[in-house]
């Protein structure tokens, strides 16, 4: 079998974590190429919907980053966020989607390095858990 | 005053004697008539004189309330989205409503949703300790009990015991244990309902504390429960009395025992679902997933889900249309945008014809949201939905993890 490369699927904030991941470019940090970034205007953005849909389409994991609450553009986005991630993992548990494949992070703009981080552990930790099982069902 | 507590009994001979416990709920319904305080009543009633098939009726003639008498066990009508279905969410109708705890909190998340009109409202709240399924509760009247359906007219359900009651008065007796063993006995959302004293209408009305007597017990729940209350008495449509200590310690420990009863069913149904590995759950969900057939019964039916144009209809571009079973997204979607409110009320499984067990699992994660951001729905309206607000406090939670 091919070595398993995951897919991780990240909603970045515009204000903040999207510019750490290109501070992070241009600071030629390394950093996996498992991501595949979509840039949202706030983490707020980020509903039910799109991280379902992101796992039903065979993303391995989904990695939410917004800035850190007080610092959200629209005041509490990055909060509406942090309740839908808190409510998610009990279902993706409960289905047998492990909840360890969402992940919430708060990257600010500067945290250019934290972004490197970020990704390595997360790809590590998707690495270990293996491909998203919806991956297997018959289309 | 809210909190107060009556001994309750009709004023009125006609309705004290077709009644089984005093007749109160009756006499309320009238005074609420009589005295033009609402312009309607929402009840049930046996269709055709049919107890396995009871619906719901809105009244506006004091004398047919009387109809309404009794309480019927083999039916469990949607009253919540009954109100924002056919009468416009109680908006241009002031109505009583008749109804059990799950009824009460669909109607609140209702209200939290801006669908019905609470300020047009009178709760009248039952005790419930669950109902029966119709058609399996034919069958078993038949097959366990071995009389005629058509033959019950009453049923009981009381400390562990099911008691139906027959046209030549006979009084038959059954374990509910016994029977749910095998696959009888009430509705599964109803085993494991702990709520039994419906403390979130105005008024909860029951029989516990009443200690074999033809009365109702009464709790104030509201302000608005505590004027109707006294008007009613004012206007000698119901005789009161204190109920002594021991009535109110007696109905405590009523309810705490079916609170211990039915967090027991919570337990087995959720261990069932609970103690299986990841891979297991995978295999078993998806399995369950790909036998919906797409009715959309599960959405109509359930108090929570109110959208006007929902995200799962074919056009909206998240589940595509003439496919069947539906990709699983469909599912999941339903179940993450209750899980936070879901009042266990069942509807969504007494209509799915595929038998999905879907008020278990959205059941089971509510409790599970509910310990995280400490909400159990349907107990106040003015208490924020979980998944769908936030609060200037959570401002100053630096984390990614959050404590409630
Ligand atoms: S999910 Fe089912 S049990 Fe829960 S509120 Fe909706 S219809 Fe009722
Ligand atoms: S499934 Fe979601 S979008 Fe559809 S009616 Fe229910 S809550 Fe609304
Ligand atoms: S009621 Fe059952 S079959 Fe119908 S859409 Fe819901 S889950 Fe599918
Ligand atoms: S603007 Fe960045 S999380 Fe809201």
């Amino acid at each position: 079998m091919d070595k398993f490369e995951p897919k991780i699927v990240a909603f970045f904030c515009n204000w903040c974590s999207y510019a750490a991941a290109d501070l992070a470019g241009t600071s030629r940090i390394q950093y996996p190429p498992n991501v595949r970034t979509i840039r949202v205007m706030c983490s707020g953005r980020v509903s039910e919907l799109l991280i379902l849909k992101a796992f039903a389409l065979g993303a391995d994991g989904v990695l939410v980053g917004g800035c850190h609450p007080g610092d959200c553009h629209y005041m509490k986005g990055n909060l509406s966020a942090r309740r839908r991630v808190t409510g998610l993992k009990p279902f993706l548990n409960a289905i047998g989607i492990s909840s360890d494949r969402l992940r919430l992070q708060w990257i600010g703009a500067s945290e250019g390095l934290k972004m490197a981080e970020t990704i390595s552990d997360f790809t590590d930790t998707i690495r270990n858990l293996g491909p998203n099982p919806l991956k297997r069902r018959q289309k | 005053m809210k909190g107060d507590m009556y001994l309750a009994q009709s004023s009125d001979d006609a309705i004290l004697k077709k009644s089984e416990h005093g007749g109160v709920v009756t006499s309320l319904l009238k005074f609420a008539l009589e005295s033009k305080r609402v312009d309607a009543v929402l009840a049930i009633k046996a269709r055709n004189g049919n107890r396995y098939d009871g619906i719901p009726v809105l009244i506006t003639d004091p004398e047919t309330v009387i109809e309404t008498a009794g309480s019927l066990h083999c039916a469990s009508p949607n009253i919540a989205r009954f109100i924002k279905e056919y009468l416009n969410g109680a908006f241009d109708m002031k109505i009583a409503v008749v109804c059990k705890p799950c009824d009460a909190r669909g109607i609140i998340e209702l209200v939290k949703r801006t669908q019905i009109n609470m300020d047009n409202l009178t709760l009248i709240g039952l005790n419930c300790t669950g109902t029966l399924p119709s058609a399996p509760a034919k069958r078993m009247f038949h097959e366990e009990f071995e009389v005629n359906p058509s033959d019950v007219i009453r049923e009981d359900l009381e400390e562990g015991k099911l008691t139906i009651t027959l046209k030549d008065g006979t009084e038959k007796q059954k374990d509910l244990d016994e029977l749910e063993q095998k696959g009888y006995g009430r509705r599964e959302n109803c085993r494991r309902c702990d709520i039994n004293i419906p403390i979130m209408a105005d008024i909860a009305c029951g029989k516990w504390g009443t200690d074999g007597k033809k009365a109702t017990f009464i709790e104030v729940c509201s302000e608005k429960g505590s004027d109707f209350i006294e008007k009613a008495i004012e206007a000698e449509y119901i005789k009161v009395e204190k109920p002594d200590s021991r009535a109110i310690e007696s109905r405590k420990k009523r309810n705490e025992e079916e609170i211990l009863l039915a967090r027991k069913w919570q337990e087995k149904d959720f261990a069932s679902l609970r103690e299986m590995s990841t891979e297991e759950k995978f295999s078993y969900w998806l399995g369950e997933f790909s036998r919906c057939i797409k009715c959309y019964g599960c959405r109509n039916a359930c108090p929570i889900c109110y959208c006007k144009d929902c995200i799962l209809e074919a056009d909206r571009g998240i589940v595509a249309p003439g496919e069947i079973p539906p990709d699983v997204i469909f599912p999941m979607i339903r179940s993450v945008h209750v899980m936070d409110s879901c009042v266990n009320c069942g509807q969504c499984e007494d209509v799915c014809p595929m038998d999905l067990p879907l008020a278990r699992l959205i059941l089971m994660l509510n409790r599970e949201l509910g310990n995280i951001f400490k909400n159990e729905p349907g107990m106040d309206v003015n208490a924020p939905i979980p998944l769908k607000s936030v609060t200037d406090k959570e401002l100053t939670v630096a984390d990614v993890e959050i404590q409630f």
